[in-house]
């Protein structure tokens, strides 16, 4: 019996704070998953910071991580529709399997760019739910630390007020830091820019930003002549001088603009944390395109 | 199952009447349309009624498939691939046009055990990695000659069982564990004797060499009676090198694929027939809508049981590819085939020159991205 009473005592401390693991798909969400988590969660993320978390491949070596994986986080709203069941199906993982396996955040936080009517692959790869690209509008990026918060507890309620209360200081911060932006972005004085995908739509739409042109013709199609031809058209008329490019995609059609639009500013910048070195968190990632927004005011 | 055009036409009305009903719980619903043109020195269908050609020249429909999948419950899902295609038949004067739609795929799968995922139905047999692709999926508009006149046109495709094991290692390390009727298409087994099926093994491993680069390695084992009351064998290897950039993957990446088949049938009092064929793709992505194919591939038969269909001879053949993709749903190929060996045509030829250019479409569900 005492022989028992040991080993349970060698392996309890084991089981009670094994940590909950947890895969997100893209750096974004990591990045707030280890804000919450801290030292209770391990969390990795399957889309890289430079990848396009719509053309992510459904590579197997993901399915062996998520074999011991207790939570999968996703945007959701279809971004990762095209390879996140295979993955989950080929981890042959019953936690993920059931509907309490993945955890899909955008249709929570009020998504923005939802299609009227009929929706139509004629209109490009439209989301039917709304844009799915929140992890630049810090309000709902402390929303989304909330709503982790709320499913981590779930899996491990003995830690709920610890998840409650760093996510409460996770969205804290993120208001804070908007007074900041707010303020930086009304200084610079740019009211419209013209981006390539539509990732920066809940960023605009937060800050006041116009960013009705892309300089994709529909979502998910590339630039084409006569289209660029449009855009630059409206760019002389409406003075448009700022362009962002998600750096994602190339940079060929920026420095197109550059030579057709005179004085125009073009930025390649990164959309997701771990983008480019130096943005390790939400906030350096916000910043960073804050710092772009203030340059091109200049 | 061959039904009439209109006996098609009428199931695809009901079936699509049904849709808007099936859609709330089964999202997943997708159709791919293959269409096809082609000009082959070979393909003189026009001129043979007592066997039409299946694959004549000139513009055709490919293929159609429709995809439904979705939970039966927590437990189970349910794939289904129906395929739709032209078939011609002859009545000895002339050659019409009639169309069959066939259960491609029909399998129910586990949801919920660890580990391992079960499966029952119809599916393509984990023979191979080739085999396992849909006709839309093909790196090349022909599957390997080694698949097709090792395997049938359709590949080894039948009702069965399987069991894919996930073994707990640091890398995609899978072994899986299929047991086949032997009937249906599958004129390579086919037993007379009732209940003798087929065993099959595959064991799939997959590294990541880097974050842009993975090494797939397979190897394949199958083993059934034959209709001549003895035994086919199977066996295969496989090796896959895909890189593709985590920056810039978007608009360039890079696959070679080698794969290896091999078939031994016996009969009583004859030496075993015996094939072997080697595929080897190399598929180049140059631009976000733009990529190149290259395969060689070849076959080898000696001692054939069926000579006129597949001649004792040594093929080869060189394939050229150029894909164009204006989105993930539409694309366009134009494909250049030089075969050398194998079957000779009505004039003598003993080379064929194919040009194709498919055209192929998907609507529906968002296509998986298969690795």
């Amino acid at each position: 019996m005492k022989k028992i009473i040991l080993f349970l005592s060698m392996i309890l401390p084991v089981t009670t704070f094994a940590k909950l693991q947890v895969a997100a798909t893209t750096t974004d969400l990591a990045a707030i998953v280890k804000q919450v988590g801290k030292e209770q969660v391990e969390v990795f993320a399957i889309a890289k910071g430079t990848q396009d978390p719509h053309q992510v491949e459904a590579k197997p070596s993901f399915m062996v991580k998520l074999r011991s994986t207790d939570l999968v986080i996703a945007q959701g709203l279809e971004l990762e529709s095209a390879w996140i069941q295979p993955l989950i199906q080929g981890a042959r993982n019953p936690k993920l399997t059931g509907k309490d396996g993945l955890l899909e955040l955008a249709v929570d936080l009020e998504p923005i760019e939802i299609p009227k009517g009929d929706v139509s692959r004629a209109e490009g790869d439209v989301h039917p739910g709304g844009n799915p690209h929140f992890q630049l509008d810090p309000v709902r990026l402390g929303k989304a630390a909330l709503l982790i918060a709320k499913r981590l507890d779930e899996l491990e309620p003995a830690q709920k007020e610890f998840f409650q209360k760093n996510a409460a200081a996770f969205q804290s911060e993120m208001n804070e830091k908007l007074k900041n932006w707010q303020e930086r972005i009304k200084k610079s004085g740019v009211a419209e820019i013209v981006t390539y995908h539509k990732t920066f739509s809940y960023f605009c739409d937060r800050f006041g930003i116009r960013c009705n042109l892309q300089l994709e013709p529909k979502p998910g199609i590339p630039p084409t002549a006569s289209h660029l031809l449009a855009v630059i058209d409206q760019m002389k008329k409406k003075n448009i001088k700022l362009v962002f490019i998600e750096n994602l995609y190339e940079d060929s059609v920026g420095e197109k603009l550059k030579k057709d639009v005179p004085g125009v500013r073009v930025y390649r910048l990164p959309v997701a944390v771990d983008g480019e070195p130096g943005v390790q968190t939400n906030a350096d990632l916000i910043e960073r395109i804050v710092k772009a927004v203030e340059e091109g005011g200049r | 199952m061959h039904l009439k055009s209109c006996r098609i036409g009428m199931f695809l009305w009901i079936f699509a009447l049904g849709l808007n009903a099936f859609a709330i719980s089964a999202p997943n619903m997708s159709a791919n349309a293959l269409l096809l043109y082609r000009n082959s020195n070979f393909h003189k269908e026009d001129t043979n009624f007592t066997t039409p050609d299946q694959t004549p020249n000139g513009f055709d429909v490919q293929e159609t498939e429709l995809q439904f999948y979705a939970d039966v419950d927590p437990y189970t899902r349910l794939s289904m691939l129906l395929s739709i295609a032209p078939h011609y038949t002859s009545d000895g004067t002339s050659v019409s046009e009639e169309w069959g739609i066939e259960p491609e795929e029909l399998f129910a799968e586990s949801n919920t055990v660890p580990n391992i995922t079960f499966k029952v139905g119809k599916f393509k047999a984990f023979m191979g990695k080739h085999n396992t692709l849909h006709t839309h999926a093909y790196p090349l508009i022909e599957a390997p000659l080694a698949n097709t006149y090792l395997m049938g046109d359709e590949g080894l495709n039948d009702v069965g069982v399987s069991a894919a094991l996930l073994i707990p290692t640091s890398w995609f390390n899978e072994f899986t564990l299929q047991y086949l009727r032997g009937k249906g298409g599958n004129d390579e087994f086919n037993s007379p004797t009732p209940g003798e099926g087929v065993g099959l093994v595959h064991w799939k491993n997959l590294v990541d060499l880097s974050e842009d680069l993975t090494l797939e390695v397979g190897a394949s084992y199958a083993s059934g009676g034959n209709s001549y009351r003895k035994d086919t064998v199977l066996s295969g290897a496989d090796l896959t090198l895909k890189w593709r950039p985590l920056e810039g993957g978007r608009y360039t990446s890079l696959l070679w694929a080698t794969e290896y088949l091999t078939r031994t049938q016996a009969q009583a009092d004859v030496s075993d027939e015996t094939g072997g064929g080697l595929a080897s793709w190399l598929q180049y992505q140059f631009a976000e809508r733009w990529a190149a194919t290259y395969r060689y591939d070849n076959l080898k038969v000696t001692n054939s049981f069926d000579p006129v269909n597949l001649p004792n001879d040594t093929w080869e053949r060189h394939s050229l590819a150029l894909t164009y993709a204006p989105s993930e749903f539409s694309s366009y190929r134009f494909e250049y085939d030089q075969r050398h060996g194998g079957p000779v045509n009505s004039n003598g030829d003993t080379t064929e020159k194919v040009f194709y250019l498919q055209a192929n479409f998907t609507i529906g569900a968002h296509p998986a991205h298969a690795y």
